[in-house]
């Protein structure tokens, strides 16, 4: 099966671009437009890598990042925080896996993902 | 009033004279008080005649001469009296000296007046220097001499006979005058020190009158002033107690004058429900006065009000108090939050389809929706440049609202001062290699490996004036270099190679919105806030920016930075 990959973000065209470079990269991508569908999801999901935007409607994308610390299940999850807030990915360089402040480029992306992707089949 | 004190009365009332001088009022009581003993022994000599008379000690033949006499001496009293009352104390003393010598003539026989009555004489010149002055004595004592040779001779006797006596006498005039000159003189100076104390005492109360006049006036104009200007204004005195509002203030405040006079600032901004943030900025406003170079902003309520303070010195440059000066900002500070939000927003609004638009061409570039040629990735090429100019401008603003707004931090940590030269370097070196120039990196060996810094802002500054100097150079070089100034400070400086800058276009250079020349403009892009925010980043990191530049030679920028190291 192929590894699962969820995009939080709520912009429609940069969801598009992200998952198209997610998927692109080799993952199974979907895609999650709020923060209260994301944490539903989030609860029953078991993906390998979560693009995170950290400025979402409803429920905020540092709430979202300490339920997915907190979930045992999603320990090996690799976290990808896309954020427009310079400070803000600064708080999270050492706690989340990548932090990548947009604009964010297409191949930036999907370079990044894509050798994620490799590393964890090397691993098999 | 008891017999005693009207006694008094009637006494002091008899002695009165009425002349100003002071010396001649002293001369005429004693007048008085002699005639007054004058006439109680002239009364007492008529009641003693008559009773001698009746009891028979008396005889008849001698009473009426004796009573006569005594009647004589109480009339003369009497005159002289109202002549020293009423007319004049000289002539007076004159008439009774006189009257006393012309009666002691014939106090006793010739003979005897030589002999056995001789003091008498001593009498004159004494009664001359107290009644009539030290001036007096002499002419007196030569008076009584002329009388003792008259009387001499009319004794029969030489008139020689009393020279002795006046020898004497002479010595008696002149300790009498020496005693009443010394008691003029002293009286004299008395009087001087009166006269001057009195004069200082007029100086004095006339000065006071007057500062106390300038006083009024000036606090009258000062609180006209005061009352008339917008500020609101509290004036504290040296133990931080209010002691001056105008209505200004107690509108502004919305408090009454009465309950500001005699308050600490911390006590009327507690009863206002200041948060703990702005009654420590009003506290730390006026415990130093006029440090603050730039008014400070609280909110006080539901109003933003700036604050100032100044020392309030006297006119010998002494403190006497603080005086805090409110200014109405609610306005101002609505708008500019008004602003900055809008132009947040609109940056973030902005900021996110241009991703999406770069997104796009990045996809259609890499063949995500099929096959792509050469043109069609050279025009995906240029709309993606495009973008990223936007971009770069939206960023821009987007900072130089942040700084504005007082949002930037700076956060000093410590890194590696080759991490942050190689980084730069790394960004830049393939856009300068576009252009065909060559970046050269150099950092100065001198320096501490690591030193305490933001290094994110310090690379922000170093890319801003890498990418300009890229920017506005077409052939040569770009070099960047990290370099010691002394101990306490370091430099980075970047010098290209490229058209340099008018010498009159250099101080309006970091101004927001403004470019070096309008024509590269076009030529180069950007909006002219690269160097603004450059110089408000390096200034608030506590460092300086300058420029020296050449037309057509290029131009260097130097950034100094206070340096600091964990040791």
């Amino acid at each position: 099966m192929d590894d699962l990959a969820l995009i939080i973000e709520d912009d429609e065209d940069l969801s598009i671009i992200f998952a198209e470079a997610v998927r692109n990269a080799g993952y199974q991508v979907e895609m999650i437009r709020d923060g209260q569908s994301a944490q539903k999801r989030l609860k029953e999901a078991n993906p390998d890598l979560i693009i995170l935007d950290m400025h979402l409607p409803h429920v905020s994308g540092p709430d979202l990042f300490n339920q997915i610390q907190e979930d045992k299940r999603m320990k090996d999850c690799i976290v990808v925080i896309a954020t427009a807030d310079a400070r803000m990915g600064d708080a999270y360089t050492t706690k989340a896996d990548f932090v990548l402040i947009k604009p964010i480029s297409y191949v930036q992306l999907r370079d990044l993902t894509a050798r994620l992707k490799n590393n964890s089949e090397d691993a098999y | 009033m008891n017999l005693y004190q009207q006694l008094r009365a009637i006494t002091e009332r008899f002695l009165e004279v009425s002349t100003s001088d002071p010396d001649d009022a002293r001369r005429g009581r004693i007048t008085n008080i002699i005639l007054g003993v004058l006439g109680l022994i002239s009364v007492s000599g008529v009641i003693t005649t008559v009773l001698l008379t009746i009891i028979g000690v008396l005889s008849l033949n001698d009473a009426p001469a004796i009573f006569l006499s005594s009647l004589a001496t109480g009339f003369g009293a009497v005159i002289i009296y109202l002549i020293n009352r009423y007319r004049s104390g000289v002539i007076a003393s004159t008439l009774l000296i006189l009257l006393t010598m012309a009666a002691m003539s014939f106090a006793d026989t010739p003979e005897n007046l030589i002999g056995r009555s001789l003091f008498l004489f001593i009498f004159p010149p004494i009664f001359a220097s107290v009644l009539l002055g030290s001036r007096a004595t002499f002419p007196f004592f030569i008076l009584a001499s002329i009388q003792l040779v008259i009387i001499s001779v009319v004794a029969g006797l030489p008139p020689y006979e009393p020279i002795f006596a006046i020898l004497t006498f002479l010595l008696v005039a002149f300790i009498s005058w020496l005693s009443s000159r010394g008691l003029e003189q002293a009286l004299t100076d008395l009087r001087g020190i009166n006269a001057n104390l009195d004069q200082l005492v007029v100086e004095r109360t006339q000065a006071l009158a007057e500062a106390l006049t300038r006083e009024r006036i000036e606090a009258g104009r000062g609180q006209a002033i005061l009352n008339s200007i917008a500020d609101g204004v509290i004036v504290f005195d040296l133990n931080g107690r209010a002691i001056q509002v105008n209505p200004s203030l107690t509108q502004l405040i919305e408090t009454p004058a009465v309950d500001i006079l005699g308050s600490t600032m911390a006590q009327i901004s507690s009863s206002q429900a200041l948060n703990a943030a702005n009654q420590k900025t009003l506290s730390g406003l006026l415990s130093e006065p006029g440090e603050q170079l730039t008014s400070q902003r609280i909110e006080w309520g539901r109003k933003t009000l700036s604050v100032s303070s100044a020392q309030v010195l006297d006119s010998e440059n002494s403190l006497i108090g603080t005086v805090a000066v409110f200014r109405d900002y609610t306005q101002e500070a609505e708008v500019e939050r008004m602003k900055n939000t809008f132009l947040g927003i609109v940056s973030h609004e902005l900021r996110t389809p241009l991703n999406a638009i770069l997104g796009y061409a990045e996809m259609f570039k890499e063949g995500v929706y099929g096959i792509v040629n050469s043109s069609q990735i050279k025009s995906s090429a240029r709309i993606m440049a495009n973008t990223q100019r936007l971009l770069g401008i939206v960023n821009d603003l987007l900072d130089h609202t942040r700084m504005e707004a007082g949002k930037v931090t700076i956060q000093m940590r410590s890194f590696r001062l080759r991490e942050l030269v190689e980084n730069v370097d790394a960004l830049l070196d393939k856009p300068a290699r576009e252009k065909g120039l060559k970046l050269i990196s150099e950092l100065d060996n001198t320096l501490p490996e690591t030193i305490i810094g933001d290094p994110a802002r310090l690379q922000q500054v170093m890319v801003n004036l890498v990418n300009n100097a890229i920017k506005y150079t077409d052939k040569g070089s770009v070099r960047v270099q990290a370099y010691e100034i002394d101990k306490r400070h370091w430099g980075i400086s970047v010098t290209d190679t490229g058209h340099g800058i008018p010498q009159e276009k250099i101080p309006a250079m970091f101004e927001a919105f403004r470019q070096g020349d309008s024509g590269s403009t076009r030529e180069a892009g950007g909006f002219g806030l690269g160097l603004a925010i450059v110089k408000q980043l390096v200034e608030l990191m506590d460092g300086e920016i300058s420029v020296e530049s050449q037309v057509d030679v290029g131009s260097t920028f130097t950034v100094i930075m206070p340096l600091i190291t964990d040791s």
